[in-house]
């Protein structure tokens, strides 16, 4: 009888699972995260080092979503530290500048650039997972979430649909019902895993419950920790001329 | 339902597995970074808008230069320092004057002092004026400027030809670094009309002739607080750029730029290859004459070269179409560190042909006074100008964040000279100690026999410390 009831129970996740298709489920996750509406949001970005805070950067990111790919563009405006106030990056598709107020220089950098830094442009940048990744469903787990709380999750694997994709491989866990992104786990093309990143703090911002921070922790050296709080968040219009990159001298100034 | 049951079971123990692994992860978070723990950042709050934005540092330099002697052709006084030791007080700094309307200043005030300056001289202190403009935007995506602007083109690291704006700019840097020799440079002072829009940019400037021609200047010769507008306002300048985005990653920048009776016109172009890779291309041609010549009249007109001295290279004057290329691309690896190798092609620089005159003349002239200066000065010119002695070279950078441990940036790059092989080599290293503070040291070495290009020049090598707080 006890075996019954527990392949009924299976058979009942199996069946919530499949009411969505795992791409549905990652695009509802991206919905929880991102709103349809241009927007902007300050990043602050911690850097632990053995435990020990060690850096703050501030960031505003400017996100629109390209009514073509239904991705989103991003500009990321650097804000502190003061060595790097008024540098600017444009995510355009695959096409991404970097600027230098001091040089007075835009320099295309590569996809892969996205992800250097412990505190990597890749990982505060807008995206929609759904757009750069096929997803399949690995099953339900209930696993903890950054607040050690129980979740029951969808566990999606996610692999990169096209050469815009931050990263090779996401797996992904995704809480049943509301749809929040509890954890990720991001690998590289030789598929060693890179990052793990825990979203927490569920609150009101952009119209929605979103979550307002991000753990991110560097799977390669795990001594190094940084926590992305989302602030100031609000919709706002950004021209088309923002992700030209002749633009970026010209965005003002925070 | 007999065969189920152990495979249901089997389920749930891998699904127990592996949320047991999957928790585990939250013991690599700090105790530190737990809500509410003692020191935790308060969530973001809108940038507070203050009167002006930009960065302010105060930057102490000391260095040390190994001198090379004796030389195969000696260079003509100054001769270099064999130390100086520098304090400066950097600027760049934006205003919002309201209604469209915005103030931009750019610009060091530096404190030096050396084994060749003596103390106190006006060449203990100098202001470099880089940077001093108004804008005005009349509508979306449309922008006046006027006042001296730093205006940059060019899409490759090393060497930009495209970068009509770079010729007697660059005012004593602490580095080499084609980076930060586009840092540290006086802007032009013209009117700048620029439109952007979604698919396309253009930009056009003017910048009017008012100031006779300035000298080559050295260590020993710079003005305190002079703008020297006659480096970079003794000719008109015009310059047409647009760029076209054509999708499919092709966006074009071409430029057509006029200064004096001479045009050139340059192309821009990038394109990404995988993940990886970025290559790109940047040309710029146009009639003009050699370097030899260049330099020579540059000489004669600002009083350094006298009228009546025989060339000691020959400089026919003849112009001609010659071609200024650099192509290249930037390579990014997993482990943090980006390459670019680039090779460059200079059409107005020296041929083999002339170094072997230039060594021969070095040496055979030696006795002759006003003969070395002469040869010295052409590659002067060519530094200053921001142009390659060699027709030919090949670049190689690195940068890597994060090398060996967390907040240390590595950088170095090579030039090779592709006639004789000889190398300029750079190394600089940056430890950001915190959020106000870096720590730095940079060490360059020029390599090759003496009778190569980097081989010849007095300077062996160089080392140098710094220090930098901002605010």
């Amino acid at each position: 009888m006890r075996q019954a009831i527990l392949v009924l129970c299976l058979a009942l996740a199996t069946a919530s699972a499949h009411a969505q298709t795992p791409q549905e489920i990652v695009a509802k996750a991206d919905a929880v995260r991102n709103p349809g509406k241009p927007f902007r949001t300050t990043d602050l970005l911690t850097e632990y080092v053995s435990g020990k805070p060690r850096a703050d950067d501030s960031l505003v990111v400017y996100s629109k979503e390209d009514p073509a790919t239904h991705q989103f563009r991003n500009v990321v405006h650097y804000v502190a530290p003061p060595r790097d106030e008024g540098k600017m990056v444009l995510l355009d598709g695959h096409v991404l500048w970097f600027y230098d107020p001091s040089s007075k220089a835009s320099v295309r950098i590569s996809p892969q650039q996205r992800l250097i830094g412990q505190a990597a442009i890749g990982d505060i940048l807008t995206v929609n997972f759904a757009i750069d990744y096929t997803a399949a469903l690995v099953g339900t787990e209930t696993i903890e979430d950054a607040a050690r709380q129980n979740r029951t999750t969808w566990h999606l694997d996610m692999k990169a649909a096209n050469d815009q994709a931050t990263y090779s491989r996401v797996e992904a866990w995704v809480e049943q019902g509301t749809f929040y992104p509890i954890k990720l786990k991001a690998y590289s093309d030789s598929g060693r895993l890179l990052k793990i990143l825990y979203y927490r703090n569920f609150e009101q911002r952009l119209d929605s419950l979103r979550p307002s921070e991000a753990i991110i922790i560097d799977a390669v050296d795990s001594s190094l920790v940084t926590t992305v709080k989302f602030g100031d968040s609000r919709y706002q219009d950004i021209p088309e001329a923002w992700f030209h990159r002749d633009y970026l001298p010209r965005i003002p100034a925070e | 339902m007999r065969g189920a049951a152990p495979l249901a079971l089997a389920v749930v123990l891998a699904a127990a597995g592996a949320r047991a692994d999957e928790n585990s992860d939250l013991n690599l978070i700090p105790e530190a970074a737990q809500p509410g723990a003692a020191g935790t950042p308060a969530p973001p709050s809108a940038p507070t808008a203050g009167a002006g934005s930009g960065r302010l540092y105060l930057e102490d330099t000391a260095n040390i230069n190994v001198i090379r002697s004796p030389l195969l052709v000696p260079a003509p006084p100054p001769p270099p320092q064999d130390w100086e030791e520098r304090l400066f007080f950097d600027a760049r700094e934006q205003w919002k004057l309201g209604d469209g309307l915005s103030a931009d200043y750019s610009g060091r005030l530096n404190l030096r002092a050396s084994d060749r300056i003596d103390i106190p001289t006006h060449e203990n202190i100098r202001h470099d004026f880089r940077e001093g403009y108004f804008t005005w935007t009349p509508a979306d995506g449309l922008f006046l400027d006027a006042g001296r602007i730093n205006l940059k083109s060019g899409v490759a690291a090393g060497y930009n030809p495209t970068d009509f704006f770079k010729t007697h700019a660059v005012v004593e840097p602490i580095s080499q670094d084609p980076a930060v020799l586009r840092e540290d440079r006086l802007g032009t002072a013209m009117v700048r009309a620029s439109y952007v829009g979604e698919r396309a940019s253009v930009i056009a400037a003017f910048a009017p002739q008012f100031e006779h021609e300035s000298p080559v200047f050295s260590y020993a010769n710079l003005p305190s607080f002079d703008p020297t507008f006659g480096r970079t306002n003794a000719h008109p300048r015009l310059l047409l750029k647009g760029s076209f985005d054509f999708g499919a990653d092709i966006a074009p920048e071409l430029l057509l730029y006029r200064e004096g009776a001479n045009t050139r016109f340059g192309a821009n172009l990038t394109r990404g290859i995988g993940q990886k890779i970025v290559a790109y291309a940047e040309w710029a041609g146009g009639e003009e004459t050699s370097l030899v010549d260049q330099a020579l009249g540059y000489g004669r007109a600002t009083g350094t070269i006298p009228e009546a001295a025989p060339a000691v290279l020959p400089d026919s004057g003849r112009k001609s179409f010659r071609n200024d290329a650099t192509i290249g691309f930037s390579y990014a690896t997993e482990s943090n560190v980006t390459f670019n190798f680039e090779y460059h092609y200079a059409g107005d620089a020296f041929t083999h042909a002339d170094w072997r005159t230039w060594f021969t003349q070095g040496e055979r002239l030696q006795a002759i006074p006003g003969v070395d200066p002469q040869l010295w000065y052409i590659r002067a010119y060519a530094l200053d100008i921001g142009q390659p002695v060699s027709r030919q070279g090949a670049f190689l950078r690195f940068d890597w964040v994060d090398a060996f441990v967390p907040k240390l940036e590595l950088q170095g790059f090579i030039n090779v000279d592709l006639f004789d092989g000889s190398q300029f080599a750079q190394l600089e290293a940056d430890y950001y100690l915190s959020n106000l503070w870096t720590v730095g040291a940079i060490a360059a070495t020029d390599l090759g026999t003496r009778h190569s290009d980097f081989g010849s020049l007095p300077q062996a090598a160089s080392f140098l410390v710094k220090l930098a707080r901002y605010f």
